[in-house]
């Protein structure tokens, strides 16, 4: 088995892309985060030069699979763990890796970045061209599924979730014989926090039409905005 | 809804002694809007004004009460079914007099029986406004509309009384969710057009 190890610390050599790393993140030359990068990702980067292309793009795959499901997090470890097994590599370390990996899609999505930005990126963590034109490549693919995705994320108050209407006719009441007067009735699913709610509402018909105005209002005030 | 009863029109031969037919109209709408718990203080009132014992008082306010309320639930509109309520020997002018009356108002009467119709909390106002959304924590440019959307709620009327508990809820809405909800609001007119149309 080819254990992946930690690179040495940064000196000449293969060590010095790690330097050059570190140092970039200090200078804050990255696009993806203001933060320093923690110490092991320069390392990382440099493990994952190691793969083969093929090898790589498998992981990217993966990789991509899971922002795009962020919720499968059992079926992304089996997929690693898949990986891991096939190419005669580690876990532990390949999860490392992959932590370090996902920290530039998760900055870049958060600061709208483009492929070039994503691609500068990785060269300056330690990646090699040819795998850092790939991810970009592979970036600009999935960002608008992926941008999407962060802007459905995106915190919403009460959220309406469903509506359910019956509207019928009141025949009789215990103060007038007859009636035959229409009535509509709104059930609203509402999200508060993270339990839903139900409200339920009467309206005449006047109210009603008028409603509906309204919304007709609201729909073309969105579409204007969109 | 209390029904009409052969003591009842006895006991409105006290609005004889009514100072005026302003006061026959007054009393009779106050009847006519209290709830039958209430009639106990109106009783005590009628006493001062027709000088009337508290007995004689809470006999015809009940009946008022009662005749006002069977005329609605009935929805009585021409004279000559309200005259045909009254007994034989009735008084004529005052049977006149209160068939006037009640045929006066009827109509708002009828409308407030059904405005205090037992419901579902009724949706009394509703106000929107439309907002872009820039930024969020999980992605920090974007240009989101979204709607907002207050509805004011009434509790039912019927248990609330005189102190209606209105409610405020806010809805977000997505443009999905407003499309949808557009969508149904259609169809509900589309039916109810349908159900015109028959």
């Amino acid at each position: 088995m080819l254990r992946l190890r930690r690179a040495p610390a940064p000196g000449p050599g293969p060590g010095g892309a790690g330097g050059a790393a570190a140092a970039a993140a200090a200078m804050g030359l990255l696009n993806f985060t203001q933060e320093p990068v923690p110490e092991a990702v320069s390392g990382d980067m440099h493990n994952l030069n190691q793969l083969s292309a093929q090898q790589f793009s498998a992981l990217t795959e993966v990789l991509f699979r899971f922002l795009m499901e962020p919720k499968e997090v059992e079926r992304f470890l089996t997929q690693l763990s898949d990986f891991a097994t096939m190419n005669k590599i580690s876990l532990g370390p390949l999860k490392n890796i992959v932590k370090s990996i996902l920290l530039v899609p998760n900055g870049a999505l958060k600061r709208n970045l483009s492929s070039e930005q994503v691609r500068a990126d990785f060269i300056a963590l330690g990646l090699s061209e040819e795998k850092a034109s790939y991810f970009a490549e592979q970036w600009k693919v999935n960002s608008p599924t992926l941008t999407r995705l962060a802007v459905g994320q995106t915190l919403m108050i009460n959220q309406l979730i469903d509506m359910e209407w019956k509207f019928g006719v009141t025949a009789g009441s215990s103060e007038l014989e007859k009636v035959g007067s229409i009535f509509l009735q709104l059930k609203l699913v509402i999200k508060k926090g993270s339990q839903m709610e139900n409200v339920y509402i009467e309206l005449t018909l006047p109210q009603f039409y008028s409603f509906l105005h309204e919304m007709e209002r609201v729909k073309t005030s969105l579409e204007s905005f969109s | 809804m209390a029904a009409l009863r052969q003591g009842d029109f006895a006991a409105l031969q006290s609005l004889l002694k009514a100072p005026s037919k302003d006061a026959v109209r007054q009393l009779c709408r106050q009847c006519f809007s209290s709830p039958p718990a209430g009639l106990g203080p109106l009783a005590q009132r009628a006493c001062l004004d027709l000088t009337a014992g508290p007995e004689e008082a809470e006999q015809l306010v009940s009946a008022l009460h009662s005749l006002t309320r069977h005329v609605v639930y009935h929805g009585l509109t021409r004279a000559e079914d309200i005259l045909s309520l009254f007994p034989e020997n009735f008084h004529q002018n005052l049977k006149n007099l209160l068939t006037k009356i009640i045929l006066e108002n009827i109509s708002a009467w009828r409308n407030e029986a059904q405005a205090s119709q037992i419901s579902l909390p009724r949706l009394v106002d509703m106000d929107w406004r439309v907002d872009i959304k820039t930024s969020s924590d999980s992605i920090s440019r974007m240009a989101v509309p979204t709607c907002l959307l207050q509805l004011k709620i009434q509790e039912d009327v019927a248990l609330c009384g005189n102190s209606p508990v209105v409610s405020a809820l806010t809805v977000e809405l997505s443009k999905e969710t407003l499309d949808t909800m557009l969508e149904g609001l259609g169809r509900i007119r589309d039916q109810l057009s349908a159900v015109a149309n028959k």
